[in-house]
């Protein structure tokens, strides 16, 4: 199999998985024992009212044209409205309020990761067993086996309060003036954003916790992996045939290694991104982050099932992305995909 | 040839049988430790059907009872295990507890060495290679340890804490306990009394670990802010994520292991079929499914189960196996490719037979590999949940939500509130990654590859919580 049929291949699986999981999502919304009218209008609604909603829900039609339906509406993008959260809004402009701070959140929680995990993953692994190598070792191990929402409890309340706990410097004051919670001022459009240094280093200081916070399981996972690839490239046999052919230390390490280790790095970085949209839900709720998380969190608990599919649906469509687009830097990468019979 | 058949047909009991000296030496011990505890075990069966029936058992609150007053003219302590301070009293339970535990462990042990001295025919088999790699792990053994400990929390909860579940949590006005008051005993219900020992993050309305409260009694990890104990708390608390942990690994196991089997004995369109279910579960996010589910089934009889607690579990194992699937089935498919499976097929042997005697046992190893380092996820996810305010419901105690309640206590007097089961969160996930670690090294000394490392880390990740 050829790479690029491998390729084919999994960009094909990746259409009755869109499905499947849109589907199993219909099954709980609408096939689950919550009633979606009784969240709409309480359950001592006027039973017209309940009536009338039913109607325009589509309700009364038996399952399978619900079903059919539910599917052509996503599957053409239209997502429909909010019926709880904020009634008679598209969850179009729901998301278009919400996604730019979950993805300022995301992006820079990525970017943490892959900078400060990777490369003291690295370090780690070209110097092995020595102390600096332990301590790193260590401290990711701990590190990811920290609880999100409680490493943000504790930062949350530690930076509050910074002139108490880190020798008089303080966080809030620093630079700009920002609570250590509440939403990133981010400006209207992107080129702002971009362009504006003052409002991009305000807009970061305010992320910044959050980021790290979020970002933490994920550095130590990519600190682990990065330092076991380092070790098993480093012991290889064509690492051994480079040094006696004398390619010099530098070029061995960047050229031969460092490329060699990236290959298991890349699923992680991302799995990192699927992660993300998972723990966004505790992170943004502690910072009080008004996020697509914590839009879902709501529209969960208020039982908004049309907004709650309608967010779901644009959730396994990204995880789906970026699977593809996994398997693309996959193909890209290493010349052995394809050959080893994994599908 | 036909000899070691004869011998291999004697089924274990008649083993034991011919020789029944060691064995007979071994049960009586057993039978020992078990009857220092028999009436906890029968409390707990007849507590099934009403109220549970009390036997006198050597690691009961009534044998060493800690709760007291002090004696307003001599200053003795009244009432407690020998006159102890609570403290010491609550101190000497716990030693013992964990003693009790330990001898159980070690005679387990001693149990099969005594099997593999004695009854068994191979003076060695490809597991005594396992043991010996895991004996030389310290980091499995690390882990292995910490689990230990965490499991016996779950087990001995009630007996661990320095008063029960039902008496300061759910119960607090229906039981009294005396104090000292101006010198002169008096008693109050056990809600009045936590309402003197809440801990509200100033220094004069606080319990912290370690401390007393106006009342005489002791509270190890302090007081919580209702002023309930927060020891008892946390160990009803491992009850409940242990349950759940592991229910919904032992289920997602179960379906995995089946699937791997299936799919690495028929490849093709078995194959493709569950790569498929699996990839669309995988594609939902895990947590924000799991919070949809469990607010979509809390209205369910189900859900009222164990406080919700079989509902997660099934929850976590319906989103859990196909991680758990992923990791496995390199390993199944592996096994196929050999030969003797070939040679099983052309013999005529049954697929059935054939996954169960001769592809089965070699992944189980993997399996518990990646169960331990799944556990930690679900425990993370678990208490994720309960800090949302969803899943367990309370007053049941759960971890993460005690975190929840002392979020605004952080930086205050009343700092334990939160921080204390955040650490015991990472101490008990980091544990069971490094056992799960120690076994893999255990079963397949060579596999240390990075491959392994990204189904690893999706599997210890619960999800993102």
């Amino acid at each position: 199999m050829s790479r690029w049929q491998y390729f084919g291949k999994r960009l094909l699986l990746s259409i009755p998985v869109l499905v499947f999981g849109a589907s199993i999502t219909f099954l709980v919304i609408r096939a689950g024992p919550l009633d979606p009218v009784s969240a709409i209008i309480g359950p001592q609604g006027d039973p017209r009212a309940m009536e009338r909603v039913r109607e325009q829900l589509g309700l009364n039609a038996p399952l399978w044209e619900q079903y059919i339906d539910y599917m052509v509406n996503l599957f053409t993008f239209d997502l429909g409205d909010s019926w709880v959260i904020q009634p008679n809004t598209s969850v179009y402009s729901l998301v278009a309020s919400y996604a730019p701070r979950t993805i300022w959140l995301g992006f820079w929680s990525v970017l943490i990761a892959i900078f400060i995990g990777i490369p003291l993953g690295f370090y780690a692994g070209l110097n092995p067993n020595t102390f600096s190598d332990y301590v790193a070792s260590f401290g990711g191990i701990v590190w990811r086996a920290m609880p999100n929402f409680w490493l943000a409890v504790i930062l949350m309340s530690v930076l509050s309060q910074s002139e108490q706990f880190m020798f008089g410097f303080n966080w809030e004051n620093w630079l700009y003036n920002t609570n250590v919670t509440g939403p990133p001022p981010l400006p209207g459009d992107i080129v702002t954003l971009l362009t504006s240094p003052d409002q991009f280093a305000r807009a970061l200081k305010k992320i910044a916790p959050a980021a790290l916070v979020l970002g933490s399981a994920s550095m130590g996972n990519e600190m682990r992996i990065g330092r076991t690839a380092v070790l098993e490239t480093v012991n290889s046999n064509f690492i051994e045939t480079a040094k006696a052919k004398g390619v010099p230390p530098r070029s061995l390490v960047w050229k031969h290694i460092f490329r060699n280790a990236l290959i298991p790095l890349v699923p992680i970085i991302t799995g990192e991104a699927f992660l993300l949209i998972g723990g966004s839900v505790l992170v943004e709720t502690v910072f009080n982050i008004s996020g697509l998380g914590y839009l879902f969190f709501q529209g969960v608990k208020a039982g908004d099932m049309p907004l709650v599919g309608s967010l779901m649906f644009i959730f396994i469509l990204l995880v789906v992305i970026i699977n593809v687009i996994q398997d693309l830097l996959y193909t890209i990468i290493d010349p052995r995909v394809g050959y080893e019979g994994g599908a | 040839m036909s000899r070691t058949d004869e011998r291999e047909d004697v089924p274990l009991r008649d083993r034991i049988g011919e020789n029944p000296g060691p064995a007979l030496r071994w049960l009586a011990g057993a039978l020992l430790l078990f009857a220092l505890e028999a009436g906890a075990v029968v409390n707990f069966v007849t507590g099934l059907f009403g109220p549970g029936v009390e036997l006198p058992t050597l690691l009961s609150r009534e044998l060493i009872p800690n709760n007291g007053y002090q004696d307003p003219a001599t200053g003795a302590w009244q009432e407690t295990f020998f006159g102890l301070s609570p403290a010491l009293a609550w101190a000497v339970r716990v030693v013992l507890v964990y003693a009790y535990s330990f001898v159980v462990a070690w005679w387990l042990w001693r149990g099969y060495l005594v099997f593999r001295e004695h009854y068994r025919y191979a003076d060695w088999t490809p597991k005594d290679d396992m043991i010996d790699r895991l004996r030389g792990h310290r980091w499995g053994q690390f882990g292995a340890l910490i689990v230990f400990a965490f499991v016996v929390m779950a087990v001995f909860a009630p007996p661990l804490g320095p008063t029960t579940v039902e008496r300061t949590i759910s119960n607090p006005y229906s039981y009294e306990i005396q104090y000292v008051d101006g010198g002169e005993i008096q008693s109050a219900t056990v809600g009045e009394a936590n309402l003197a020992a809440r801990s509200q993050g100033s220094p004069d309305q606080n319990v912290g670990p370690m401390q007393y409260d106006e009342y005489g009694r002791f509270h190890p990890f302090g007081t919580l802010p209702s002023g309930k104990d927060m020891f008892t708390f946390m160990m009803a608390g491992a009850r409940v994520s242990l349950f759940i942990g592991l229910l919904s690994i032992g289920i997602s196991g179960f379906i995995a292991a089946g699937f791997a089997l299936l799919t690495a004995y028929y490849k093709g369109l078995v194959d493709l079929l569950v790569v498929i279910a699996g990839d669309s579960i995988m594609s939902l996010p895990r947590l924000l499914f799991v919070m949809l589910l469990s607010v979509v089934l809390s209205g369910t009889w189900i859900a009222s189960v164990y406080n919700g607690g079989l509902l997660l579990a099934l929850i976590f194992a319906g989103t859990g196996w196909p991680v758990m699937w992923r990791a496995i089935r390199g390993p199944a498919m592996q096994v196929s490719e050999q030969e003797w499976i070939d040679a099983a097929k052309s013999f005529g042997q049954k697929p059935r037979v054939t996954m169960q005697k001769h592809m089965a046992p070699y992944i189980l190893g993997y399996l518990l590999v990646y169960g331990s380092m799944s556990l930690g996820g679900i425990i993370i996810g678990v208490a994720g949940l309960s800090f949302l305010g969803l899943g367990i419901s309370p007053p049941t105690p759960e971890w993460g939500r005690a975190v929840d309640i002392g979020q605004s206590y952080v930086t205050t007097a009343s700092w334990h509130i939160s921080f204390i089961p955040g650490v015991m969160i990472v101490l008990v996930v980091t544990a069971f990654n490094a056992l799960g670690d120690g076994i893999r090294d255990a079963i397949d000394p060579e596999s240390e590859s990075g491959e392994d490392e990204g189904t690893e880390a999706a599997a210890a990740a619960g999800g993102g919580a």
